[in-house]
């Protein structure tokens, strides 16, 4: 019963029709007369009641996009086949805030890519005003007040720098769209920084994985507070982020190397490197990642926390499931709703309730308000002007504008654009369809 | 001036920024600035109320990087406003201006001149609108995959969508529902005819003038004056010369004439001013700069204009429109979002 009277009270706070409330409290009661028939589920749910999730990555935007070109009213969030990822699923797996991945594919690179992101953005925004049970956060304090609201908090991150096309100012108008992350790369290179993948064969570069635009980005995201994600980066360029970086940085879906060789994992010289950093990795849950293989099963997936935690503390750890993003999860953790699943298994290796309410939300809110807490000391800082050298950007569609000829014919504002060579034929706008 | 703000509806100094200075506004003094019509002193003797800065992109990045260009110069305008905070507001409404009027700040907003800034998707419409944009231009001086500009009616460019093309329709309907001011400057006749037919709320001209006493098709035709004041919408007189005398040269009386026809035509309830400052090349002779406009003034009012008729063109006009695509926005606040996504045509 006290499962049910602590999930009723954080219920209770929300602004909820009554007919919902009730439509919850037979929910909680059907989970809780499940529950009981395992030893220890109680537990779970009542530490999940007070320290409801906050995990770090999830695609169901993209998916959107996929199955649905965004069409938001062709869909009902609340119940939603063929994904992992659904309000009721959310509910039932204690999750109260999401940090959901604008992320548009590589291929749009030197095209697209930023008309693509601020869709993204755009979809984002939509989903989480446009259902009640959704609040779009930007702050730690408006999290905090999201969960006292009985409200998932949804975050914005961007999955790959190739959203910025190289500019500053299409970051800092990201952050003014609520943005809050950014991971540097995603499986391309980016003119500034490496990714761990070699898939795309784009700015190669030798000895040079964080460009000096690279570092004044890393710069600008700390001046802006936009916490830097390193999922996705080059070890070396993580390294380089980790000395440069004057706020904690994410990685916001990767797990430990040691456990699965697999380079989108973290090796242990980068772990130990994020500890002093004071940062947060946040253990994907991906079979791939986990396991190294095509499944996997809970046991696997806390063996990372377990090992994480031995090497630098639990404090380090998050979760960030990556649903949405990845096509096999391990068994038992099959959706958003199976996350006790996993805390039980680390309950069961006796991880200190201390150390649970760090990995599901204390250790993240912790490193966002240090992250705010930069921003605030750099606020005399003015925004950067510095751009990328074109040669560095590379980027066929990308334009210099001159100075209009003052011989020109009269028009308001000349054109005062010159061309750039382009091929014949090239298009700037990656197909429709495209997908990775 | 001093019961009424002075709005102007379009001013390039963001366009300025970028081409002298590469938008390094931090190495910029507005106050020193010298080769501009637009500064901070010049802004203040101009009694300058409201301002919609232009974020302009040339028509060569179409199909290029328009999108990233025109964030840099949303940017760069918002940055403006917080390098001088004591002079500038930024304001998104039309509250906005009048808190800003009663603070004695030049009220800041941000027109996007040109629907090549949008590549066709309506998810960059509305973040836009987010990041502040209350005014779209539908073309500048190219047409865009799903609206013609004014080129098509000097014959000098083919007609692709006879005005707007069905995706067009649906840019206008969004625009509706967000709140966002539909800009008809640079636009072809036909478009003039059927947005002001197909829009539930008033539409402006940020700066475009008189076609009858200039015969330029970047002017308004006397029939649509006569349809803008139906649909109560406005119509802010350019101060370029070309669009005023039709030639190299003018002077502030050609410019008040303007001023005169619309109001003869229409009446004083659709007229503005959009000086088109730092957008042109050539400017009156007696408005060489912003700070010149409060003469424009005196003339009207020694042409006989009344005081509130005066005040109307200065900024009662364009609070009328601002307020009411309020409204309709509100009104539609339960309307299904226009979701789709136009294929861009290679």
């Amino acid at each position: 019963m006290r499962v049910l009277r602590s999930d009723m009270s954080s219920w209770k706070r929300g602004k909820r029709a009554s007919h919902s409330f009730w439509k919850q409290s037979i929910e909680a009661l059907v989970v809780f007369s499940l529950c009981v028939k395992i030893s220890g589920c109680s537990d779970v749910d009542e530490l999940m009641s007070t320290y409801p999730l906050i995990d770090g990555h999830n695609d169901l935007a993209l998916q959107l996009r996929i199955r649905h070109n965004n069409c938001l009213s062709q869909v009902d969030l609340h119940n939603l086949s063929k994904v992992s990822t659904d309000i009721s699923r959310f509910k039932a797996g204690h999750v109260q805030t999401q940090m959901f991945a604008v992320y548009v594919l590589c291929g749009a690179q030197q095209k697209d890519a930023v008309r693509l992101t601020l869709e993204q953005i755009d979809v984002v925004r939509r989903m989480c005003t446009e259902y009640q049970e959704f609040e779009l956060v930007t702050s730690v304090q408006e999290l905090k007040d999201s969960k006292d609201n009985g409200k998932i908090a949804c975050l914005i991150s961007i999955e790959g720098g190739h959203s910025i096309d190289s500019s500053l100012p299409a970051l800092r108008m990201f952050y003014q769209l609520g943005v809050r992350s950014m991971g540097l790369t995603h499986s391309c290179n980016t003119p500034w920084a490496e990714s761990s993948s070699n898939f795309y064969p784009v700015y190669k570069r030798e000895n040079n994985s964080l460009t000096s635009f690279g570092k004044v980005v890393v710069e600008e995201m700390n001046r802006l507070g936009m916490i830097v994600d390193l999922s996705h980066t080059s070890w070396n360029t993580s390294s380089a982020v980790l000395s440069h970086s004057k706020a904690p940085v994410i990685f916001s879906h990767s797990s430990s190397y040691s456990i699965c060789n697999h380079s989108r994992n973290v090796p242990d010289n980068l772990l130990l490197e994020l500890k002093k950093n004071q940062g947060l990795i946040m253990v994907n849950l991906h079979n791939t990642f986990v396991s190294c293989r095509d499944e996997a099963n809970i046991s696997h997936v806390a063996d990372h926390f377990d090992y994480i935690r031995k090497l630098i503390g639990a404090e380090s750890i998050g979760i960030g499931g990556d649903y949405e993003g990845a096509t096999s999860f391990p068994h038992g953790l099959e959706d958003v709703s199976k996350y006790p699943a996993l805390i039980q298994e680390l309950l069961r290796r006796n991880w200190t309730e201390n150390e649970l309410a760090g990995v599901l939300r204390n250790n993240f809110l912790r490193v966002f308000e240090q992250v705010e807490r930069v921003r605030d000391q750099l606020s005399s800082k003015l925004p950067s002007e510095v751009q990328i050298p074109f040669e560095e950007a590379h980027n066929p569609c990308r334009l210099i504008l001159k100075r209009p000829d003052p011989r020109s014919p009269s028009s308001d504002q000349s054109s005062g654009a010159e061309e750039i060579a382009v091929e014949p034929h090239q298009s700037c706008a990656v197909l429709p369809s495209g997908r990775e | 001036m001093s019961e009424t703000p002075l709005i102007d509806g379009h001013n390039d100094l963001p366009w300025q920024l970028l081409s002298q200075f590469n938008n390094q506004l931090n190495k910029v003094d507005l106050n020193t600035l010298a080769n501009t019509h637009t500064n901070i002193p010049k802004i203040k003797d101009g009694r300058l109320g409201a301002q919609f800065w232009a974020a302009y992109v040339p028509c060569d990045t179409q199909y290029k990087d328009a999108v990233r260009q025109t964030l840099e110069q949303i940017d760069v305008i918002h940055r403006m406003c917080q390098k001088y905070p004591e002079i500038f507001m930024f304001a998104t409404s039309s509250q906005d201006i009048l808190d800003a009027f009663k603070m004695n700040k030049t009220a800041s907003l941000i027109g996007v001149e040109g629907g090549h800034s949008l590549d066709s998707s309506l998810g960059t419409l509305r973040t836009m609108y987010q990041l502040g944009v209350r005014y779209l231009t539908l073309t500048h001086s190219c047409n865009t995959p799903w609206v013609d500009n004014w080129l098509v009616d000097t014959g000098s460019e083919p007609s692709e969508h006879k005005g707007l093309s069905s995706f067009g329709k649906q840019v206008i309907a969004e625009m509706n529902r967000l709140g966002m001011l539909i800009d008809l400057a640079h636009v072809s006749e036909e478009v003039m005819n059927q947005v002001l037919t197909l829009s539930k709320a008033p539409v402006i001209f940020s700066h475009s003038s008189a076609y009858t006493i200039c015969p330029h098709k970047r002017n308004v035709p006397d029939d649509v004056l006569r349809r803008v004041n139906e649909t109560k919408g406005i119509v802010m007189v350019n101060f370029y010369n070309d669009y005023v005398t039709c030639s190299n040269t003018a002077s502030l009386s050609d410019v008040a004439d303007h001023f005169d026809h619309i109001k003869k035509v229409a009446g004083a309830d659709i007229i503005g001013f959009g000086g088109d400052y730092d957008g042109v090349p050539r400017v009156p002779e007696g408005l060489e700069d912003v700070s010149k406009v409060p003469n424009l003034v005196a003339e009207l009012l020694k042409r006989g204009w009344t005081d509130e008729e005066v005040k109307a063109a200065l900024g009662n006009n364009l609070l009328r429109v601002m307020s009411e695509v309020e409204k309709v926005r509100n009104k539609c606040t339960h309307a299904r979002t226009q979701i789709h996504t136009h294929t861009q045509i290679t």
